[in-house]
């Protein structure tokens, strides 16, 4: 806890002297070996691919808990000793916190303009501040629908094409059958939120003029928010944790009709419960007026201050964002659906893809379709992890009666500029 | 000569070890606390050291999680404080009364619950505590009585029944010895005056031990406010308890989580001050009434 940041600067310097005055291992005749850390599914595969590709680097593979999990805090407490990997996966929304901490290497010179081509422009938006990039995304997750077709079919339902139509058919379901629900409203679910919200036109954090201005209750978000809360109030929607039992039984046993989540959770779903396999389909999230989505979750990938071998590092990580071989060894593995942000290897991952779980829609075609319609200018935050906490402790109250989703938000904001300001960041709250 | 040799070897290892492990480490979180690595602007350029004054400070006491978590413990131990010394009061009147059978097995009951480390007295409590885990809620569900412990309303006097549990023999005992002091010539002379039982206990016996009750209290305080194994553990199995719960829990959320050690290590001062100047409050209070 002593460890200042101090001491990570102090590693920081430490390691390319070390570099320098260690002989290459490449020299000594086999390949340079670097670190590879990831939460991500599949991972083991694609290094297994990687290896075997060439035999000038060598990843050694950890698989690590997800960042909520612990696999933020193994990264953050690595990097304080000196030993973080050469290559860390964050997703979007920690990115400039690692980035301000000095986690994460500033490799705006290690990112080709052939690698830059490659990328949805977008996506590497995301991950560039003050003109620097600090990570190089992998996938790109607009929010879709996920939908029972077989509990749509027998009811005479439509896939809601509106948020005012999503409403109706709420009530819809609760009419018909009092112990079903359509859909969960996620007390754990900031980034869900904040996909509704970013959809919605809200600009939570900017960094025109050089601070960073924070504005999460700005009147897009209220919008959302009052719209989640008549949801609430009117009892149309589940409202308890999404990485719970609870929702698990939901789900399980045939409770809940829809799922609001990232192309990603496709995936994942097939893993969590092969037996519903041929019911659930994937239809576009429901829009206000423009036809313009978010998006929920997403990786990238950072080459860490510790890292040696950072040019190595860099290979490796344009193999896996870039190389179709990478992204058919993770789709292969049967638990991936990621929608890549290279756009060059969509093909290659409508064909990789094990259809018959969705009865053979083509579900690369409709992702592409949605990653199209994702909202420019999106910047997440510098705490986002902290942010994300509080904003759900709020939920969870509301859920259980206390106070409104709108509270949440402002006290996350309340709850998140000391932090900032302790920091030493230039930050304003601003009323939008 | 050799007796004061004696004195200091013996001394010694108290010494170093308040150094060590008390001096050392305030010293410490003071200097974080006025210092921080600051980057200009979005902070994305390099970070330099500069003394910050009281920013960070500043920072913790305008954040609402603090304040609210702050409000929190005192809330905890105004429930919490009163109920344990009154029920430790008692119990130890009650044995000492002569009233009880069995007296050693009572004590030795009581107390064993202490000798439960706090973790592990908090697991046990978080497994009667969840749903769908704890044979009493699913007894109390056969009979249509749906508990829910964890509840926005009931997780903290969930938690001060933990803290009752694992404390209130341990208390006692602390006032039965301070009872076996009083000396019994005035408790035979109040028998003569006509005193019952109960007048006796609340009126002669319970005046009696005020140091032992005062000392109780302090020691109560300062560990309650320090509120942090029992929430840590409980926030596993209910949204209720926020990362930022109690003033300690928020220390540990700014270091580990935020990676904000200059606010961690204001929010810790501003702990160790708020506990200095409330013993002292209590301590000072005490004492006028005394006069």
């Amino acid at each position: 806890m002593r460890l200042s940041r101090r001491t990570l600067l102090a590693a920081g310097l430490t390691a390319p002297l070390a570099a320098c005055s260690t002989p290459q291992r490449r020299g000594a005749g086999g390949p340079v070996e670097i670190t590879f850390w990831s939460a991500l599914r599949g991972s083991q595969q694609v290094v297994d691919a990687f290896n075997s590709s060439q035999n000038r680097i060598r990843v050694i593979f950890q698989q690590i808990p997800s960042g909520g999990q612990g696999g933020y805090a193994k990264l953050s407490n690595a990097a304080r000793a000196g030993n973080a990997p050469d290559v860390a996966t964050i997703e979007y929304p920690q990115v400039p916190g690692y980035a301000i901490d000095g986690v994460a290497r500033d490799i705006t010179d290690l990112v080709t303009d052939r690698l830059k081509q490659k990328l949805l422009p977008q996506a590497l938006k995301l991950t560039t501040f003050d003109n620097r990039v600090f990570s190089v995304p992998l996938d790109i997750e607009p929010m879709v629908l996920h939908y029972r077709a077989d509990m749509f079919e027998a009811n005479g339902f439509q896939p809601p094409k509106t948020w005012d139509e999503f409403t109706d058919l709420a009530r819809r379901v609760k009419a018909k059958f009092g112990n079903k629900k359509l859909v969960l409203f996620p007390t754990d679910g900031a980034m869900q939120f904040a996909c509704w919200a970013w959809q919605a036109g809200a600009q939570w954090f900017d960094t025109g003029n050089g601070k960073w201005q924070v504005s999460l209750a700005d009147a897009p978000t209220r919008k959302v928010a009052a719209y989640w809360q008549s949801l609430i109030d009117e009892d149309l929607v589940y409202r308890n944790a999404s990485d719970s039992k609870q929702h698990d039984a939901q789900l399980g046993q045939d409770l809940i009709l829809t799922r609001l989540s990232g192309a990603w959770d496709a995936g994942a779903q097939m893993r969590a419960r092969p037996g519903q396999k041929g019911k659930w389909r994937i239809a576009p999230m429901p829009i206000w007026d423009e036809p313009v989505v978010g998006t929920h979750g997403g990786s990238t990938f950072a080459v860490t201050k510790d890292s040696r071998q950072p040019e190595a590092a860099m290979e490796f990580i344009e193999w896996q964002t870039t190389d179709p071989a990478a992204l058919t060894a993770r789709l292969k593995s049967g638990t991936s659906s990621q929608y890549p942000v290279a756009p060059g290897l969509v093909a290659a991952g409508a064909k990789a893809f094990p259809g018959e779980y969705y009865g053979g829609q083509d579900v690369y075609r409709l992702f592409q379709q949605e990653a199209d319609k994702i909202r420019d200018g999106w910047v997440w935050g510098p705490r986002m992890t902290a942010t994300q906490k509080v904003m759900q402790d709020g939920f969870a109250k509301a859920g259980a009666g206390e106070g409104t989703l709108v509270d949440a938000v402002r006290e996350a904001q309340s709850g998140t500029m000391p932090d900032l300001k302790a920091l030493g960041l230039s930050t304003e709250e601003v009323e939008r | 000569m050799k007796g004061k040799l004696a004195c200091a070897v013996l001394m010694a290892p108290f010494f170093v070890l308040l150094v060590t492990v008390f001096l050392i480490p305030t010293g410490t979180a003071i200097w974080l606390s006025f210092f921080a690595q600051d980057q200009p602007g979005l902070g994305f350029g390099p970070e330099s050291t500069v003394f910050v004054g009281l920013r960070s400070y500043a920072a913790v006491l305008s954040d609402p999680t603090f304040r609210g978590g702050l409000l929190t413990v005192v809330l905890y131990c105004l429930i919490y404080i009163p109920i344990m010394v009154v029920a430790a009061l008692a119990l130890a009147l009650l044995l000492d009364s002569g009233v009880a059978k069995l007296r050693g097995w009572a004590q030795m009951g009581l107390y064993l619950p202490h000798a439960v480390p706090g973790i592990i007295a908090a697991l046990i409590w978080l497994y009667l505590y969840t749903p769908g885990l704890s044979p009493i809620i699913d007894l109390f569900a056969k009979g249509d009585i749906h508990l829910n412990f964890l509840g926005i309303h009931t997780v903290l006097p969930s938690i001060v029944n933990i803290a009752l549990w694992s404390n209130l023999g341990y208390n006692m005992v602390i006032f039965y010895a301070a009872l076996q002091a009083v000396p019994r010539e005035v408790l035979e002379a109040s028998v003569v005056d006509g005193a019952g039982p109960v007048k006796q206990a609340v009126r002669i016996k319970a005046p009696l031990v005020k140091g032992a009750i005062v000392t109780v209290g302090i020691f109560t305080l300062i560990w309650a406010l320090q509120l942090f194994t029992e929430p840590v553990l409980l926030s596993q199995s209910t949204p209720m308890i926020s990362a930022r719960f109690s003033p300690s829990m928020y220390i540990y959320d700014a270091a580990f989580t935020r990676n904000n050690y200059g606010l961690a290590a204001a929010a810790s001062v501003i702990l160790l001050a708020f506990t200095i100047a409330l013993s002292y409050g209590v301590t000072r209070w005490t004492n006028r009434k005394a006069a």
